[in-house]
Formats: C-alpha cells, sequence, structure tokens
C-alpha cells in the first residue's frame, strides 16, 4: 500500500471546515451556525507514530496534529478514548457499535452510526457522517493513513507506562472537549485508586497473569516500560497494578505464551489473575468458561486455588478496553476487591 | 519399541520434575505419582489415541480414493468439520461437546462425500493432482469458514482451538478420542473391504461386495475420527498422510500387515512431536500443530519428490 504523506495540517483543518458546514461544493466561508468561534480554537497533540506494517519492526516518526476544541461529530474507534470522552461529559458520534460493551453505551449520541470493527473501517459511511474528530488507538493504529484523509486523526495507542498513558489522553481529550477541570480531576482520583491498589498487591506475595481462551492456557508477562499497543494488556497487573510476577522472563507477546495445567502448579503463585478471552469477546461459544477449565485435579493443588486466591478479572475491562477513566476504575475495584 | 521410549518420553516430560527416581523415592509427598496420574498418564493416552487413529483415518482415504496423497486435511474433511463446530457455536452455544462432534462428524461425512464426488467426476489424470483439488476444496470451506467466523468476530478463537494442542488435556477432558479408537477398530475389521472398494464400483461388485455401504462406512470412520480428534485438541495437520506412506515404504502395501504399523507409527510420531512442543520453549510450550506441520510438511514434499523416481 502506498503511504502517502499525510496532507499538511492546514490543507486538513480547511478540509475539516468545509467538511463540518456540510455544504456539498459551497462556499468555505460558510461556517457551521452553532459553535462559530469553537472552531477556530485548536488543541495540538504529539506523538510517535508507527509507520511501519504489521509483521514489520516499528519505524516510529513524530506526528503532531491539530484537532478542533469541542468538535461535534466525534468518530472513535478505541475503546479507552470512547470512555474517557463520555466520562469528561462528551458524546460520540460514530462507533464500532458491535464491539462496544454496556458499560460505555450511554457515551454514545442517540444517532450514533456504525464506523466498522474495533480493526477496520467503514471509510465510505465515515465520510459521508463528516466528522471533526477521529480517534483510534491499539487495534485500530494502522487506520491512520486512510482516515486521517478523511478528518484530523489522532493515535491515542497505549505506549510504556500505563499510567502514563492515562494521563496524557485524559488531559489531552479533556482539552478537545473543553472540560481541564474534568480532566484533572479524574486523573487525581485514578492516581488515588491505582496507588491504592497498588499498596495492596505489595502484601499479595507473587502473581501470574493467566488468559484462558478455548480451552487453553496463556500465561501473561510483565510488558515493561516498551510495550506498546495490545502487547501491554497482559502486563497491566503487573506494570501498572504492581503485582510481583511469580515468573519473570515470560515473552510479553499479544496473548501470552500458552502454558500447561503442570505449568501453573510447578511455580505455584500465591494468586492467579485470570481473564476469560471468551468471555471478553462476548461468545457464549461453547467454549467452557474459565472457571470450568481450571476446575480440574492439578489447579485445585495450587496454593492460588488453595487459599481461594483465583481472581477472575472484569474480562471487557482488562482485554478489550484496558484504558480509560471508568475502565480503569474497574481494574482498581476488581484488584482492591481480590486484596480484601 | 520406538513406541515404548516415546512413551516413556512423554510421560517423564513436562513442567515439573517428574523422574522414574522421584517416582522410585516417593518424593514430595507422592506428588510425582499424582502428577503422573492426573496429567502425564491422560495427555500421553490422548496423544497415542489421536496419533493412531488419524493416521489410520488417512490411510482408509487413501485405500477408497485410491492415492497415496490424500487424508482428511488434504481433502477438505477437516476443513468441512471445522465449519460444522462453528455453525454448532454460532447456532447452538453453549452446546454439550458431544453435540459439537455430532456436527462436526456429520459435516465431515458431507465433506468426505463431496471430495469423492469431486475426484470421479473431474478426471484427475495425475495422482498428485488429486491432494491439489482436495486442498483447494477445502481452501474453499476454508474460505466460508472465516467469513462466517469474521462476521460472528470468533475469527481469534478459532484460530485457538484450531491448533493443534494436548496441553489441556487432564482427566475428563480427553475421553471422548475413545471413539476415535473405536473407529480404528472398525477400520481393522473392515481394512480388506476398503482395499477392495478402492479398485472401483464394478470391480467391488464382481467380488460380491456392495460397494457403496462400504464407501458410506469408511467415510464415517474417517469423520468421526477427525471430529472427535478436532474437538479434543484441535487440527492435526499432514498426519494421515504421512504415516501410512512411510509405513507403506517400510512393509508394503498389505493393508492387513500395515495397518498396526500405521496406528504405531502415528502414535509415536505425534509423541514425538508433542514432547518436542514441550521442550523447545521450556517451560512454555508450543502448539502440537505446528510441530507436525513443520515435520509433515517437509516429509510430503519428500514423498512427493521421490515419486518421480519410482514406478508405481
Amino acid at each position: 500500500m502506498p503511504s502517502l504523506r499525510p496532507t499538511p495540517v492546514l490543507a486538513l483543518i480547511a478540509a475539516a471546515t468545509l467538511l463540518a458546514s456540510g455544504c456539498s461544493g459551497g462556499s468555505s466561508e460558510a461556517a457551521s451556525s452553532d459553535g462559530d468561534a469553537a472552531q477556530t480554537a485548536t488543541a495540538s497533540f504529539t506523538w510517535q507514530r508507527n509507520t511501519a506494517g504489521e509483521d514489520e519492526d516499528p519505524v516510529y516518526e513524530e506526528t503532531t496534529v491539530e484537532v478542533p476544541v469541542d468538535p461535534e461529530k466525534i468518530v472513535v474507534f478505541d475503546l479507552a478514548s470512547l470512555d474517557t470522552i463520555g466520562a469528561l461529559g462528551g458524546e460520540v458520534a460514530g462507533a464500532p457499535l458491535d464491539s462496544v460493551p454496556d458499560y460505555l453505551r450511554d457515551h454514545l449520541a442517540d444517532d450514533a452510526f456504525n464506523a466498522g470493527t474495533l480493526f477496520e473501517a467503514d471509510l465510505v459511511g465515515i465520510e459521508a457522517q463528516q466528522p471533526d474528530l477521529i480517534v483510534i488507538g491499539g487495534r485500530s493504529a494502522g487506520l491512520y493513513d486512510d482516515l486521517s484523509r478523511i478528518a484530523p486523526t489522532v493515535d491515542l495507542s497505549t505506549r510504556g507506562s500505563y499510567t502514563e498513558n492515562l494521563e496524557r489522553n485524559v488531559t489531552f481529550l479533556g482539552e478537545v472537549l473543553n472540560a481541564p477541570d474534568a480532566a484533572a480531576a479524574a486523573i487525581t482520583e485514578l492516581e488515588d485508586g491505582v496507588a491504592q491498589a497498588r499498596a495492596a498487591t505489595a502484601k499479595l506475595g507473587t502473581g501470574l497473569g493467566l488468559m484462558v481462551s478455548g480451552g487453553r492456557l496463556s500465561a501473561q508477562a510483565p510488558a515493561g516500560e516498551d510495550a506498546s499497543g495490545r502487547n501491554a494488556r497482559g502486563g497491566l497487573i503487573y506494570d501498572a497494578f504492581g503485582v510481583r510476577p511469580a515468573v519473570a522472563d515470560v515473552e510479553a507477546a499479544t496473548h501470552g505464551e500458552p502454558v500447561s495445567f503442570e505449568f501453573l502448579l510447578e511455580h505455584d503463585p500465591d494468586y492467579l489473575w485470570v481473564v476469560d478471552r471468551d468471555a471478553a469477546t462476548g461468545q457464549d461459544q461453547g467454549a467452557q468458561p474459565a472457571a470450568a477449565v481450571l476446575d480440574n485435579d492439578i489447579v485445585k493443588q495450587t496454593k492460588a486455588a488453595r487459599n481461594g486466591h483465583v481472581v477472575y478479572l472484569d474480562p471487557v475491562a482488562w482485554y478489550i478496553v484496558f484504558g480509560g477513566v471508568d475502565t480503569t476504575k474497574i481494574m482498581i475495584d476488581d484488584v482492591l476487591q481480590a486484596a480484601a | 519399541m520406538l513406541s515404548f521410549l516415546l512413551t516413556a518420553a512423554s510421560l517423564f516430560t513436562g513442567v515439573s520434575d517428574v523422574s522414574p527416581l522421584a517416582l522410585w523415592n516417593g518424593a514430595d509427598e507422592g506428588r510425582a505419582v499424582f502428577l503422573l496420574a492426573v496429567s502425564r498418564v491422560p495427555r500421553t493416552l490422548a496423544l497415542v489415541l489421536a496419533g493412531a487413529s488419524l493416521s489410520i483415518a488417512g490411510l482408509i482415504m487413501q485405500m477408497l480414493v485410491r492415492n497415496k496423497f490424500v487424508e482428511p486435511s488434504t481433502t477438505g474433511v477437516t476443513e468441512f468439520a471445522t465449519l460444522g463446530m462453528l455453525t454448532t457455536m454460532f447456532l447452538w452455544p453453549g452446546a454439550p461437546v458431544p453435540a459439537r462432534a455430532a456436527v462436526a462428524a456429520g459435516c465431515g461425512v458431507f465433506g468426505t462425500w463431496v471430495f469423492l464426488r469431486v475426484v470421479r467426476v473431474v478426471p484427475v489424470r495425475q495422482l498428485v493432482l488429486v491432494p491439489l483439488v482436495g486442498l483447494v476444496l477445502g481452501g474453499v470451506v476454508g474460505a466460508v469458514t472465516t467469513f462466517f467466523a469474521y462476521r460472528a468476530d470468533l475469527v481469534q478463537s478459532l484460530g485457538q482451538w484450531s491448533q493443534g494442542s494436548f496441553a489441556g488435556i487432564v482427566p475428563g477432558r480427553y475421553e471422548f478420542l475413545w471413539i476415535a479408537a473405536a473407529m480404528v477398530v472398525i477400520a481393522w475389521i473392515a481394512a480388506d473391504r476398503f482395499s477392495v472398494a478402492g479398485m472401483g464400483e464394478a470391480f467391488s461388485t464382481n467380488l460380491g461386495l456392495n460397494h457403496r455401504r462400504v464407501v458410506a462406512v469408511g467415510m464415517v470412520v474417517v469423520a468421526v475420527i477427525t471430529a472427535t480428534v478436532l474437538v479434543t485438541a484441535g487440527t492435526v495437520p499432514f498426519l494421515g498422510l504421512v504415516v501410512p506412506n512411510v509405513v507403506s515404504l517400510l512393509v508394503g502395501d498389505n493393508v492387513r500387515r500395515s495397518l498396526p504399523w500405521v496406528a504405531a507409527l502415528g502414535a509415536a510420531f505425534v509423541l514425538g512431536c508433542d514432547v518436542v512442543a514441550r521442550l523447545v520453549r521450556f517451560p512454555y510450550e508450543i502448539p502440537l500443530s505446528v510441530v507436525v506441520g513443520v515435520v509433515g510438511a517437509g516429509v510430503f514434499l519428500w514423498l512427493l519428490l521421490r515419486r518421480g523416481t519410482r514406478a508405481h
């Protein structure tokens, strides 16, 4: 695919204004009747954009995009950003509707349109809706080239520290939505929550993040500081919430490393933090739920099972969304409840 | 002998320390014995059953089609069975495992029938082209499966459970494979009839054999084996192809004589691959299907290439 250089920012803004005016071929002077003043204010966002293909080593290019403040129509592919926008009082005009979890539904506008899936965009549909801002991240990060031709597009993917990313994204979205105070308050609350959770996990001994899917187990690994996108997901329990890994050297693959039940018994962590992937992706697909998979004689011998320390994390929050204001609160609660 | 050694290797390979020595000393309050009973023995048994029955399934297909290069995964049978399983997941979520296996087996039977029809109708001149036709058929069915999986957001799950792996085998999760073992017994009883049926309808009718019925039995046996292994451990490619061919090189083509060899070598091959899968990235595992695929594909290519030098 030829990767066109992103058009200069000014042209983008001009295009966006033209689009927002909703006139076909009219003069570019015609601004929308409301929010005229708001259209002129912009917030800028800079990030290291990965320009390499999916299976190549990442090549980062610093990208800065100016986006309108108080945009009328926001299209969001990144569910964590959908969460944050809603939490800060904003509303989303378009999203991958089939993938929006129940607890984030009320962040959608009543007439929200379906923008595609978590991985792919309905470019024609989005173009027709003429959004003012598009937010991508994680699974949808690769859509940048296509979407940035339609409207100013920012990529709020996770890279490095989860909490730093959260602060950065909440601050930026607060700027965009003209709600800096709400953003600051949310950040303070989340920082306190994460600090509490870390204090709690410090007393819990070792832990192992475990993903269960289709009857198979994957051990999750601390992703460390260089994690990006979805690779950071499995490591959240260690990296963000301070659980001491029972196994130090699991490589951070997107879905962890396949292990057997024996592995659990051999490394015998004090706590098992389980994400039931099949429950997360909303498929009651006949694949046994994680609890049934882990209900066997080998697991029953482990310290975690004997002490009732097998924790089932909210799969949607930890696996699908893993970011955003309300989702982080759910994650904090999960950890605090386990430690209680 | 080889099988015996590999069985021993399988019993004593794993994350935990279970060695004959530990068993002997009764160390760790019988933990070694416990692990042997609930982890190693079931896994080894499941591998033996799956390996033997899949190889036999390949042998039966080769007899029915009279072609050395067919087996469930090169004729679309596996893909049809997978499609059946996906359909069950989609239309009847939470179906019990036997029901899923039954639907998968039904679709597998249909897949075998389709393949046999295609091969009969399309005059395929060269032996090597038959599995190609099967691969194309499988590709078409696989594409349908992927399309449905994509629409239903099941793509990743499909990948997860269709990847052959015996890492999750514990008592109560592999007993289904005994059905595959029963199929092997049926195959053994009917082996000569399959050979005759492979000679064609006219030939078998002259010998007083009900051709249609024998072919139907063969199809059911192949499909049931494929489906039971699929629902228990996922897909294991190339096995039914490689093992019977190697056996035919070693002991010739008399099915009566080669059948036990095929079963034994199939079991040994899968055991060996699974031990490798457990050791490559110790203490983590890699999917068994990856190991079998790499080794099996290599042997398959070798078999294809050496055909040129041998009259058949």
